[in-house]
């Protein structure tokens, strides 16, 4: 098997954009790839794009910008995780020696089909029964407060904390003012327990990545474990809360092929849609034992001077949910941070990273898809 | 800024409770004193999900079958945003029928229960299950 390795990332900025089009959102990201990557366009031989809710075509609509002509290309939609599915697909193929340079596109733009909350979808028994996501994660909340103890402060750490990492992140979209715990717990009930300042934003964005193989270049990235894995069936049985295992099974998958354990990962990304998310995935990566995830953040573990910085980014909850760019914007950051380029954002121990993006939401499954990745710099 | 997308199909589904075309209806079916759904014939898995090629447990047949109204909390939440033509507050819970899947109800009084708390499904509001606490 070929070695893949991570050639570049670009992201456009993230917010709520009505007046781009998705094309020049995706073409923001891809100009800065190709330009970290330093490669010509005609270098890429596949293109692979995630998106939840862009048009029909919109890979081909993006393609025609870049002058990229008769390549396989293809898109792929895994909820949140489209993206980083797209991204998946591209290591599998330079693994297995398909493609020796493929550009990966993640692109929603929900400002322009939303207002306020997503609506759920109308033909899954969930959605038809009015189930938001934010309810989806407030049930899991719930469950799991009851089950563990967890306080509403732990909860309300999360969003402090990605919130004050958000500060320093140019490109994300809140990042006017860090708010207290209290004034976490203070915002408007969205679904309880989840306030609105634990809730990320709907946004609008863009994020790319050139995956190839091993070309002798010292500023690319190893790409030690790249897994994914669909939802499992979560019903009666399940004793985990909703999405758990999903994430588990992934990390599993991941850990065994980069042949490490939790403790050596130095920085991640992870999936914080909702603070119990974050909370809940952590424990699923092996961060934190089952029922501890939530002293994490108040001990400053996962803060961005802690042992393991987690969404030293600020997070979803600070840059945004476009849903298909979530997980590109994640391996983005994390290449930054391996290569010491974060900025005010960068912290301290970055040889290792990790992305982790699950998509969820279709009802009576554990997840619709999961991806972890685990990168490191080359020594 | 424009009214952008504003009166336009988009991909989007959104179903007929918030204005879109009306799609098949997938939610759980209440009839009188029964939730309706199917049995695995051979590892005895219920499920309300509707014309399953086989137990996607064991890859068995299935049959319909019938549960009883009756449950326990698995979790439970208040919603405190409008979602389609839903206004809140309201509760949703996902509740363990006594002999057979786990459903979500609409409570019929919003409050967080605790897990393990009894409900009885006594009724549906738009087709949404309606589920109410019964005296201990
Ligand atoms: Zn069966």
């Amino acid at each position: 098997m070929e070695q893949a390795m991570l050639w570049g990332v670009g992201t456009s900025a993230y917010g709520r954009f009505p007046d781009q089009r998705v094309e020049s959102l995706a073409w923001t990201a891809v100009a800065e790839a190709v330009r970290d990557a330093d490669i010509r366009p005609d270098a890429i031989d596949a293109i692979i794009v995630g998106s939840v809710f862009g048009p029909p075509g919109v890979a081909t609509r993006i393609q025609r910008g870049l002058g990229i002509s008769s390549v396989p290309m293809w898109t792929i939609e895994n909820a949140c995780a489209s993206g980083t599915s797209a991204y998946h697909e591209a290591v599998e193929a330079v693994r297995l020696g398909r493609f020796k340079c493929v550009l990966v596109l993640g692109v929603d733009q929900m400002s322009t089909l939303f207002s306020g909350a997503i609506v759920p979808e109308a033909t899954d028994p969930e959605g038809a029964s009015s189930l938001p996501l934010p309810g989806l994660y407030a049930l899991q909340a719930q469950r799991y407060v009851s089950e563990f103890g967890v306080t509403p402060e732990q909860l309300a750490a999360i969003a402090v904390k990605n919130k004050s990492n958000g500060m320093d992140n140019p490109r994300a979209q809140l990042r006017d003012t860090v708010p207290t715990i209290q004034e976490v717990l203070d915002s408007r009930m969205i679904a309880d327990p989840l306030t609105f300042l634990q809730c990320c934003p709907t946004s609008d964005g863009a994020g790319a990545a050139i995956v190839g193989g091993d070309r002798g270049n010292p500023d690319d990235l190893r790409i030690e474990a790249s897994a994914m894995v669909s939802g499992a069936l979560w019903d009666q049985r399940s004793e985990d809360v909703w999405g758990f295992a999903s994430v588990a099974r992934a990390a599993q998958k991941a850990y065994a092929q980069a042949g490490r354990s939790p403790q050596e990962i130095d920085v991640l990304e992870v999936h914080d849609a909702f603070t119990i998310g974050e909370i809940l995935t952590l424990e699923a990566l092996g961060i934190a034992p089952r029922g501890k995830g939530a002293e994490l953040a108040p001990s400053g573990h996962t803060t961005r001077d802690g042992v393991q910085p987690v969404n030293p980014s600020g997070g979803l909850l600070s840059r945004g949910h476009p849903l298909g760019a979530t997980g590109m914007a994640q391996l983005a950051e994390i290449a930054w941070q391996l290569r010491g380029q974060a900025g005010a954002r960068q912290v301290d121990r970055h040889r290792v990273g990790l992305v982790e993006t699950m998509g969820g939401g279709a009802a009576g499954m554990d997840g619709n898809a999961c991806v972890v990745t685990i990168l490191s710099a080359q020594a | 800024m424009s009214e952008l997308g504003v009166g336009r199909p988009t991909k989007r589904r959104a179903g007929a409770a918030v204005g879109g075309l009306p799609v098949a209806d997938s939610r759980p079916v209440l009839d009188g004193d029964a939730v309706l759904g199917s049995r695995c014939t051979v590892c005895r898995y219920p499920t309300t999900q509707q014309g399953l090629p086989w137990c996607p447990v064991c890859y068995e047949a299935t049959e319909p079958d019938r549960f009883a109204r009756t449950g326990k909390v698995w979790s439970s939440t208040v919603v405190a945003i409008p979602v389609g033509t839903r206004r809140p507050p309201f509760g949703l819970a996902y509740l363990d029928l006594d002999d057979g899947p786990r459903v979500l109800v609409h409570l019929a009084e919003p409050a967080v229960l605790e897990p393990g708390a009894r409900l009885e499904i006594t009724g549906t509001d738009d087709g949404d299950l309606v589920a109410t606490r019964m005296e201990q």
